[in-house]
């Protein structure tokens, strides 16, 4: 093999070909980043609980009832599977986890309609998942509000025209808009933020398996002793670049391949994404190679950086919301990148913004950067001198 | 005799000198794990401090129960004393804040851009003209879905003003022309939903969040370590021992092995049962002592799921614990707590069968969150029954793995 003369490229080169031999490494800084996305934009790609089994006990047995019934049964949400004559036959559905939710309607429904009295119809949704009780009470509610303002504007009012009978259900209208995320689904919200988690994590876990490599080979180092490692600088630079270059092109991988084939929302320019890619990969190729210098086998990054995973998602507040974080979770969450790094992206790829708009994520990152940057050329310079100690004691 | 006697009880190849009994092997075997467990921190850290620390933040971070108050952006064009009332009654819901007044659409937006607001309402120009002569305007509410609790949280409240407030019109013009109360409520809301959400009556999503990422948690942990105290043999070149030290009995081997783990997390899984029915109060309708029982089987079952994988890759230790971590994780997502597993397509419905979590999930939810009898979930149970028994279905590959692999570096 050429060597070539500048120790940074050396350094680059040893590490690059330590990784392609490696098939332990090759499956968490290929195989993890390249089909992991994959998977998971599968299985959240249906966005949303649709076609919901449920059941219904109607007591009322008339005409309007079963109307009711009926445009339940039509919602894009629920289907109705089962009509239960009592409510012990129903419970007794739902416990065999055949139908998720009941509806009762009363058996005085009609009278009390015809009287112009409130009835009250009952709807027992199943909690194993919150999704279940949504879905069903919104198919519930909106047929029950709209059914509603027909009895109201039809039945009980005497208006005179269209018009009024129009403004009658609706005095000011109301416009939902769910913005960047038009299906109001699970992958729209939750992909973005876990591609940027996977490329952290495999991060880790590629540097830490590598790392932990050169501690058994030579004998507690990080680094080989020989001449070619004798600088700083050199030794830092090569060895984040290999890493670095590796995941920006999976980065734009996700960002561009995975992002189209799943549609999910793609609003961020190339140099928007290169302005947020860059200084999130140096920060967590840097965080990576920091922590690796506390792991003295292989297999325990596993161990560690596998099971931070989730805690990480919770910590960036993009599946609970932010506000709601406790003030010290907040500062143990801003030690890592991905807090940042999620944020910035869900903003940037999911919502359009500018790199301007992310000016405190993207600061925040940089300064990452910095700092593990300069606390590894710490650690390095340190080993540098174990490994000289090592030589002449040799 | 007796410096012998010394000698043969530090040795680790007393067993020769012993009696051949299968207890006293498991014995051995368990304590020497014991001390590997004392010369590895990383075992300690992974183990008590990491479900520990999680533990904590979890809780910490849900004790709040939902988030109140959420940041939003108001745009009043109008800016009259109808739209003010309107946003007076937005205002004094549980979810909505308003940290953001303006006339410009394009500063609530950038605001959303950046972060600081998760939802915008907008009252256009006219809007008041428009509603008292009678033309029906449009006010509109713009949520940032790509925050979906929050957003949902928010559009919750916003439809519940929507509602209220166009009532609000219809009740005034109805009690001036003279009907009593109860009619009105009969013309404005004939028909009322009552909705019995079974189990979890506050809709606490903490319940459910808690119940499952904690436990989650520990038996991603219990896969990954006991893929690791296995493969920790073949790395130190010790497997052979440990072969006759349980005297080329496989069984032997596992239960001894694994038996300090299924101790600790056995008794970390009680804890959080404690912790969580006992001190936060979660729903726990079939009581704790049931629940116990349930964490234990999942411990076995986890432990057998390591093992198998384990005995997938017989002596890679490296290859079992990735194994164990990419599907480790995975069961998060199948599990099928946030987003259900019948919304998934089919054949991820069925993959999610394969991981114990989904089963104990399941097992939770009919026995803690709904306080079915057990016999609905026997399935379930069954399956974690099978995920611990598992491994004995392949002691050749392990008996193997003893005999002729080697640690692979």
């Amino acid at each position: 093999m050429i060597r070539p003369k500048f120790p940074i490229l050396h350094v680059w080169l040893d590490e690059l070909s330590e990784l392609v031999k490696d098939e332990g490494i090759l499956i968490f800084i290929i195989l993890l980043p390249l089909a992991y996305p994959l998977l998971y934009a599968m299985i959240y790609n249906t966005e949303t609980q649709r076609q919901l089994p449920v059941c219904v006990v109607d007591d009322s047995m008339t005409d309007r009832s079963r109307q009711f019934i009926r445009q339940v049964d039509a919602t894009a949400e629920v289907n109705v599977t089962a009509h239960c004559t009592s409510m012990a036959q129903a419970r007794e559905l739902m416990r065999q986890r055949r139908v998720y939710g009941i509806l009762r309607i009363p058996a005085e429904f009609d009278k009390d309609l015809w009287r112009g009295r409130q009835t009250v119809v009952g709807l027992y949704s199943d909690l194993t998942s919150m999704l279940y009780y949504k879905v069903f009470y919104l198919a519930v509610i909106n047929v029950a509000q709209e059914t509603n303002r027909n009895i109201k504007v039809l039945e009980r009012q005497e208006n005179v025209s269209r018009q009024e009978e129009q403004v009658a259900r609706w005095p000011i209208r109301f416009e939902e808009v769910k913005m960047y995320n038009p299906a109001g689904g699970f992958a729209a919200f939750l992909i973005p933020p876990v591609l940027m988690l996977i490329l952290q994590q495999a991060l880790c876990l590629g540097v830490g398996m590598s790392m932990g490599r050169s501690r058994e080979r030579f004998r507690g180092l990080v680094i080989p002793p020989t001449r070619h490692y004798k600088n700083t600088l050199a030794i830092v630079l090569g060895k984040g670049l290999v890493h670095f270059l590796l995941f920006l092109l999976m980065a734009f991988y996700m960002a561009v391949c995975v992002t189209r084939w799943f549609g999910l929302p793609q609003l961020g320019h190339f140099w928007e994404l290169l302005g947020f890619f860059v200084p999130y990969l140096l920060a967590c190729t840097y965080m990576a190679m920091f922590w690796s210098h506390f792991i003295y086998r292989r297999e325990d990054c596993i161990l560690l950086f596998v099971f931070m995973s989730i805690p990480l998602l919770f910590l960036s507040g993009v599946s609970w919301p932010g506000a709601a974080l406790p003030t010290l979770w907040k500062v143990v969450g801003s030690i890592f990148p991905s807090t940042w790094g999620l944020n910035a992206y869900v903003r940037i790829q999911g919502m359009g913004a500018s790199l301007g708009d992310c000016r405190p994520e993207l600061m925040a990152l940089w300064i990452l950067a910095a700092v593990y940057f300069l606390l590894n050329c710490l650690l390095y310079m340190a080993e540098i001198r174990k490994a000289v100690g090592r030589t002449v004691f040799n | 005799m007796r410096q012998e006697n010394e000698f043969l009880q530090k040795s680790e190849l007393r067993p020769y000198a012993q009696k051949d009994s299968w207890w006293g092997a498991i014995i051995q075997i368990a304590l020497r794990e014991l001390r590997a467990f004392g010369r590895r921190p990383i075992f300690l850290m992974i183990m008590f401090v990491a479900p520990l620390v999680f533990l904590w933040m979890f809780t910490s971070m849900m004790s709040a129960g939902l988030p109140t108050k959420l940041p939003a952006a108001l745009v009043d064009e109008d800016n009259t004393h109808v739209t003010r009332q309107l946003t007076r009654i937005l205002g004094t819901m549980e979810e909505t804040r308003f940290v953001l007044k303006t006339q410009s659409f394009t500063e609530a937006r950038q605001a959303m851009q950046r972060g600081e607001i998760y939802a915008i309402f907008y009252i256009p120009k006219g809007t008041t003209e428009a509603a008292l002569t009678q033309r029906q305007p449009t006010v509109s509410f713009y949520t940032n879905d790509s925050y979906f609790i929050a957003a949902s949280l928010l559009m919750k409240d916003m439809r519940k003003m929507a509602e209220i407030a166009g009532l609000a019109i219809t009740r005034e013009t109805m009690r001036a022309r003279g009907y009593r109360d109860d009619q009105i409520m009969g013309t404005l809301q004939p028909i009322v939903v009552e909705s019995h959400p079974l189990g979890n009556p506050h809709l606490n999503y903490s319940v459910v969040l808690s119940n499952m990422i904690v436990p989650g948690i520990v038996m991603l942990l219990i896969m990954l370590t006991t893929a690791y105290a296995f493969g920790y043999e073949w790395k130190r070149d010790r497997q052979r021992k440990l072969y006759h030290l349980g005297r080329e009995r496989m069984w032997v081997i596992i239960i001894g092995k694994l038996l300090p783990q299924t101790v600790v997390y056995t008794l970390l899984f009680w804890l959080l049962d404690f912790i969580f029915y006992r001190y936060l109060q979660f729903p726990c309708a079939c009581g704790i002592p049931s629940m116990m029982l349930w964490g234990f089987l999942a411990v076995l079952a986890s432990q057998g799921f390591g093992l198998v994988l384990f005995e997938a890759f017989p002596g890679q230790m490296r290859m079992a614990m990735s194994a164990c971590s990419l599907l480790g994780v995975m069961q998060f997502s199948l599990a099928g707590f946030s987003f259900p597993v019948k919304a998934m397509s089919n054949a991820f419905e069925w993959l999610s069968n394969i991981f114990p979590l989904h089963h104990y999930f399941l097992v939770y939810v009919n026995q803690a969150l709904n306080g079915y009898d057990i016999s609905y979930a026997w399935v379930n149970v069954a399956a974690l029954l099978a995920f611990s028994l598992a491994p004995y279905l392949f002691l050749g590959r392990l008996r193997n793995a003893f005999l002729n692999k080697e640690y692979k570096a």
